[in-house]
């Protein structure tokens, strides 16, 4: 019990300190985006309230009022989830832009690191167990390899060969056109075969984390003594090793885990932007070249936090899971 | 431990497959548009594309402001569309139209024509569209009430008094787009009017809107319903990044796109030789836009100098790969305007580089050539920041030669690449720097000085204006470009056009480039009678009014 | 910062077992000596062996890419969108530059983008770790909470955000921007080791006999780290490397320069899949892919070094 207290204390300065992170960010920078963020919402047409006016000023630092009455008010907007409005879309809230896109990204992540985590953990189990021998070169070197394609370019091959030339799958978009999101089985069909390529190419990328931390796993728990007590009773190595050895390694490791979901959630970045996918990466692709501050902003609290969250949440449950942790 | 006892790693790996296996299964048939003509009777399905969303389409179908899905031009018409190429007009709501004297305009509407929700559409509508531009001056996107004093209807004529003989802008005044009086008249603010319900008299009515698609049927009470064909028009969105609208294009999934592509041959005609064709007439000139509003550009001799720097063949090529060709400085297109021409303009008005005299024209404006750097009297280098929508490639590629060429000469040149609306917003108001953008294409050479350089547009910075984005104003040039509006006679135009071309040689207000295409790329697959160069009846943009007149001439292959 | 950065830290400190033999203050093998034994023991590992064959290739590559590359990379001479073809060997972008040239001369750049910003990743790192493991107390708190969240906050947004704010556009920028963003793995993984250093016997006879801090920690500590600092020098790198190329695919690096992240930032605004021109999509991704991959495989090296279990029997 202390020990997901102490957790979840941790959650929560650590929530704090990347909120005023990206409150100073903005600060510290050369030239302010202030003025341009603000000519630009004027120059929009739309109507702009003074407390959204207000909103952009504060959450990229504006020169009057100072800087602790701002910061108090900048906490404020956040715990209200006003993060202004971005003139890429200055019809619509930040807040409602990037609500439309997180499920999206969510599932895009959500599902690519569960495919690379059930796939590298079985590759790296396969690589422990065979430790030493071609099979674990192949799976080590091969994984590493893979991990080293930039996510974006394997991005675009795929793109070319699966979906141009071979026309397997769409070209862009997470679901084809004219449809209206909705929890019907044909639109989840529809949605789940267009984020085949985009997970595809996140997965592969990803792997190697889980693979190595996997084998690593296999390797220190082969030496360890109940093995060898199995051994000397004369159990067959492969029974071990499947029984005691993957299962005892399975447990997935937290740092790993965090390390991974960075991956994913930077990689998804470039990866959302080739496929057209409408996620958080695709936004933040649109917010880079129109040097959309304020949706840039609120972009990187959000990805942050939503990593935070995760995060967070495998840690309570890995201590659950494994009594070994809790001290 | 206790809960993994009993799954191994054939389970795992069964249950992925299975996932892996059903996703791709069910879906195979979905990777092409899910939008095929199933349940549409008879005429078939046109695809467009062409709408751009930000990212996704925001609904939009309001005729008169400038932010409408393109699909409006085939909801609401207008009196008359002149051909774009010729000026030949094709007449709709209006049957016909006269001077009956230098100031007077009389057009006679068609009778029997309905709105798509049953009511007749009466001259009465069209006196009050006109109006709604009067009362509404953010509607007034053309500067009609510039030109026009009153608006009236008598019978089954329309009449339209000029402040002063204007005879071209009878092109503008019959483009004006008709809407519904008994709808209108209550709307509170119709410049936001997003207008989600459209009601016209055109050749479709909007029958869905999803953000990536939306979708038109037939009208089956349009004046003209025997000669359109396609029962349904999918517009479905195009994606924020040009290559993958480009891939898309190529994919064989639209009858009508509009996009640049790089060796059309072997990217396009090769993909499907039966069925794909593809018309790229010149369809304005590209070129580039200084803001007159800030030094140095307000200099003409530091405009000399930068159009004198540039070698707009290399631009040209890196551009559109010798599609088109350069452009002449006169403003005019040349060889289709060619009869408007100043014959006293040399070589036609194109202007080779020449780094000598532009060096010269530098001196005059105070900047001289320092180690590589172009600096004025403080000593401080010439910097630019040239604007342009991050998907319009071929203009991507122009700018970056000008980087280099201007390089060259020692100015300093930063590209910004946002996303259109940015672009569009950054011109409008007048906060860019130098901006790439369209000049003229009207196929009306009065309209094409008119938009560029009459000084009425010429709005403060900060209020948005849709035309002479530069911001150009001289009162000789009015009064040039009234000369010409009141000209009836062929000889007096011609004069006056020329005294205009004068200006843009001269005075260098907008730094033409080179000629921008009209992107047609067609499948005949499902409907032939496309604009081509046989058969050039107008342009092949399907974000204007052409579009209109195309499907009048569209049938089943 | 890509999932690499943790590929993979040693299981166990390796002060115990290691081959490294604990120095005392008295006689430190040269410099030379050092280098040498190590790039001996590195080699008869086989995955670092072949790291350091790529690895070497591109160095000379990049080194004589004015001798090797058959026309100059920026000069827009030839027909655009060429493939293949016996004068322009990768074919030709779209303003009609031959890219097995840019190729060349973009080693130079990938190279040195990645060895300095894997170097000041490091020097940060090593840093930061060292006077948190080395100092206990609310110091060490302080840090470690920091290198906790730099761990977490994601690091390519973070780079996209700084990258998009910072006005000016140039190859250093991507250094900094990286390097700011890529220390924290490597600190954490200092830390623990100085903070178990710190308790040694050698240690603490240094201390007690005198010596100044920066000797204790560059003479006895830091030498006793030498293959942890190079296992995060080489995950640095490999960071950097894809990063480079991320924000310059994105746009946000200086696109006069010409690296591999630039040159698929071309192929893709001039869309080299639609004119068929994959080899200017395959060749510099590749590159990225090789020069990544060899660094990680050195680094493998550099832990078996350290950990005898990982090594291959």
């Amino acid at each position: 019990m202390g020990y997901a207290l102490r957790k979840v204390v941790l959650f929560f300065i650590t929530l704090w300190a990347a909120i005023t992170l990206n409150f100073i960010l903005p600060r510290l920078m050369p030239g302010s985006p202030v003025d341009a963020a603000l000519g630009k919402l004027a120059s929009s047409g739309v109507q702009i309230t003074n407390a959204q006016r207000q909103a952009v000023e504060i959450q990229l630092g504006s020169a009057h009022g100072n800087v602790l009455s701002q910061y108090g008010q900048y906490l404020n907007d956040i715990v209200h989830l006003r993060f202004g409005r971005s003139f890429s879309f200055p019809t619509e809230t930040v807040t409602h832009t990037i609500a439309k896109a997180l499920p999206w990204t969510f599932v895009l992540v959500g599902a690519t690191t569960v495919f690379a985590f059930v796939i590298g953990t079985l590759l790296g189990v396969y690589a422990g167990w065979r430790r030493g021998k071609l099979a674990d070169s192949t799976v080590t070197i091969g994984a590493t390899f893979f991990a080293a394609f930039p996510p974006f370019w394997l991005g675009l091959l795929l793109l070319y060969a699966l979906a141009y030339k071979l026309n397997w799958f769409a070209i862009k978009g997470g679901y084809s056109p004219g449809l209206t999101p909705n929890f019907s089985l044909s639109f989840l069909s529809d949605a789940f075969q267009h984020s085949v390529l985009p997970a595809l190419t996140l997965a592969v990328t990803s792997l190697s984390g889980w693979v190595f931390g996997m084998r690593n796993n296999m390797i220190n728990i082969l030496g360890e003594d109940y093995v060898t007590f199995a051994e000397a009773n004369g159990l067959r190595t492969r029974t071990i090793a499947l029984l005691y050895g993957a299962r005892n390694a399975l447990l997935p490791n937290v740092t790993a885990f965090g390390l991974s979901l960075g991956a994913v959630v930077g990689g998804s970045i470039l990866v959302e932007g080739i496929f057209s996918y409408p996620g958080l990466g695709n936004l933040l692709y649109v917010a880079v070249s129109n040097r959309d501050f304020p949706l840039m902003q609120a972009l990187f609290l959000v990805i942050t936090v939503s990593m935070l969250v995760a995060i967070f949440v495998v840690d309570l449950l890995y201590t659950r899971l494994d009594p070994r942790v809790r001290q | 431990m206790r809960r993994l006892s009993q799954t191994g790693s054939p389970l795992l790996l069964a249950v992925v497959a299975a996932v892996v296996a059903t996703g791709l299964v069910a879906c195979k048939g979905s990777a092409n548009n899910a939008s095929s003509s199933s349940g549409v009777s008879g005429g078939g399905t046109l695809t467009i594309q062409g709408d751009a969303g930000n990212p996704t389409l925001v609904e939009n179908f309001n005729p008169l402001a400038s932010a409408e899905m393109h699909g409006t031009y085939l909801i609401y018409e207008p009196l008359e569309i002149p051909s774009p190429i010729d000026g030949t007009y094709t007449p709709f709501l209006a049957t016909g139209y006269k001077f009956t004297n230098p100031t007077t305009l009389v057009y006679t509407i068609r009778q029997n024509v309905k709105w798509s929700d049953g009511k007749a559409f009466t001259p009465a509508d069209v006196v009050f569209t006109f109006n709604l531009l009067k009362k509404f001056p953010a509607l007034d996107l053309q500067g009609v009430w510039q030109q026009l004093s009153t608006v009236t209807a008598s019978g089954n004529d329309v009449t339209v008094t000029f402040k002063t003989p204007n005879v071209p802008f009878a092109g503008t005044i019959a483009q004006t787009p008709i809407v519904p009086e008994h709808l209108w008249a209550s709307v509170a603010d119709p410049a936001k009017f997003a207008n989600t319900k459209p009601v016209g008299t055109g050749p479709y009515t909007l029958t869905s809107f999803a953000p990536t698609q939306y979708a038109l049927a037939k009208n089956p009470t349009y004046w003209q319903a025997s000669k359109i064909v396609p029962a349904q028009v999918l517009f479905p969105a195009q994606a924020s990044n040009q290559s993958t609208n480009q891939l898309d294009v190529t994919s064989g999934k639209f009858d009508w796109a509009y996009n640049f592509l790089p060796d059309v041959q072997k990217t396009f005609i090769d993909r499907d030789s039966a069925h794909n064709v593809y018309w790229f007439p010149p369809g304005g000139t590209i070129a580039l836009y200084l803001n007159l509003t800030k030094a140095p550009y307000s200099d003409v001799n530091f405009r000399k100098g930068l159009s004198l720097s540039l070698d707009r063949t290399t631009i040209e090529t890196k551009a559109v790969n010798g599609y088109m060709g350069v452009a002449s400085l006169s403003g005019l297109i040349l060889p289709n305007l060619q009869k408007w021409l100043d014959p006293s303009l040399p070589a036609k008005g194109v202007v080779a580089q020449d780094k000598t005299a532009a060096a010269a024209a530098f001196t005059l404006a105070g900047y001289t050539n320092t180690g590589g750097k172009l600096v004025d009297k403080s000593g401080k280098q010439a910097a630019m920041t040239i604007v342009m929508p991050t998907n319009f490639s071929d203009w991507v590629a122009a700018a970056t030669e000008v980087r280099t060429e201007l390089g060259a000469a020692g100015v300093k040149v930063t590209l910004d690449l946002p996303q259109y609306a940015q672009y569009s917003s950054s011109i409008q108001a007048g906060t860019f720097d130098a901006a790439v953008g369209g000049f003229g294409g009207t196929g009306n050479p009065y309209t094409d000085f008119n938009n560029a350089l009459n000084s009425s547009f010429a709005t403060a910075v900060n209020t948005p204006t849709s035309n002479n984005f530069e911001r150009f104003k001289s009162p000789a040039v009015d009064q040039a470009l009234a000369a010409l509006a009141s000209a009836t006679a062929e000889p007096a135009q011609l004069k006056a056009t020329e005294a205009l071309e004068q200006v843009m040689y001269t005075q260098t207000p907008v730094v033409l480039m080179y000629y921008g295409g009209s992107w047609g790329l067609f499948s005949t697959k499902n409907f032939t009678g496309w604009p081509s160069a046989a058969h050039p009846y107008t342009l092949p943009t399907n974000y204007s009014n052409a579009m209109l007149v195309v499907l009048t001439h569209l049938t089943k292959s | 910062m890509s999932i690499l950065a943790t590929v993979p830290p040693p299981r166990e400190a390796p002060g115990g077992s290691a081959e490294i033999t604990l120095r005392t203050s008295a006689a430190l093998p040269g410099p030379v000596q050092f280098l040498s034994r190590a790039l001996r023991t590195l080699w008869s590992n086989g995955k670092a062996r072949l790291g350091l064959t790529i690895l070497g290739v591109f160095i000379l590559i990049a080194l004589f890419a004015p001798l090797l590359a058959p026309h100059s990379p920026t000069a827009t001479t030839f027909p655009p969108y060429l493939n293949p073809t016996s004068t322009n060997l990768f074919g030709t972008t779209g303003n009609g530059q031959d890219v097995f040239s840019q190729m060349l001369y973009g080693a130079r750049v990938s190279l040195l983008v990645g060895l300095s910003a894997g170097l000041a990743a490091t020097i940060v790192a090593v840093t930061i770790g060292l006077i948190a493991g080395y100092r206990p107390g609310p110091v060490d708190e302080v840090l470690s909470f920091v290198t906790n969240l730099a761990l977490v906050i994601p690091g390519i947004p973070l780079m996209i955000i700084l990258a998009a704010y910072i006005p000016s556009r140039s190859v250093w920028t991507i250094v900094f921007v990286v390097a700011i963003t890529s220390w924290a793995t490597g600190a954490r993984v200092v830390r623990s080791q100085a903070s178990t250093l710190r308790s040694r016997e050698f240690v603490t006879s240094a201390v007690f006999s005198g010596e100044r801090l920066f000797r204790v920690v560059f003479r006895e500590i830091l030498p006793n780290m030498t293959s942890l600092v190079a296992a995060s020098f080489f995950s640095a790198a490999t960071a950097a490397v894809m990063a480079e190329a991320s924000l310059e695919f994105l746009g946000l690096g200086n696109p006069s320069t010409v690296s591999w992240g630039t040159i698929l930032y071309y192929a893709q605004q001039q869309n080299a899949l639609l004119t068929g021109q994959w080899v200017l999509v395959l060749a510099p991704g590749l590159a990225i892919a090789l020069l990544a991959l060899s660094f990680t495989l050195v680094n493998f090296g550099v832990d078996a070094l350290s950990n005898p279990r990982l090594r291959e029997k």
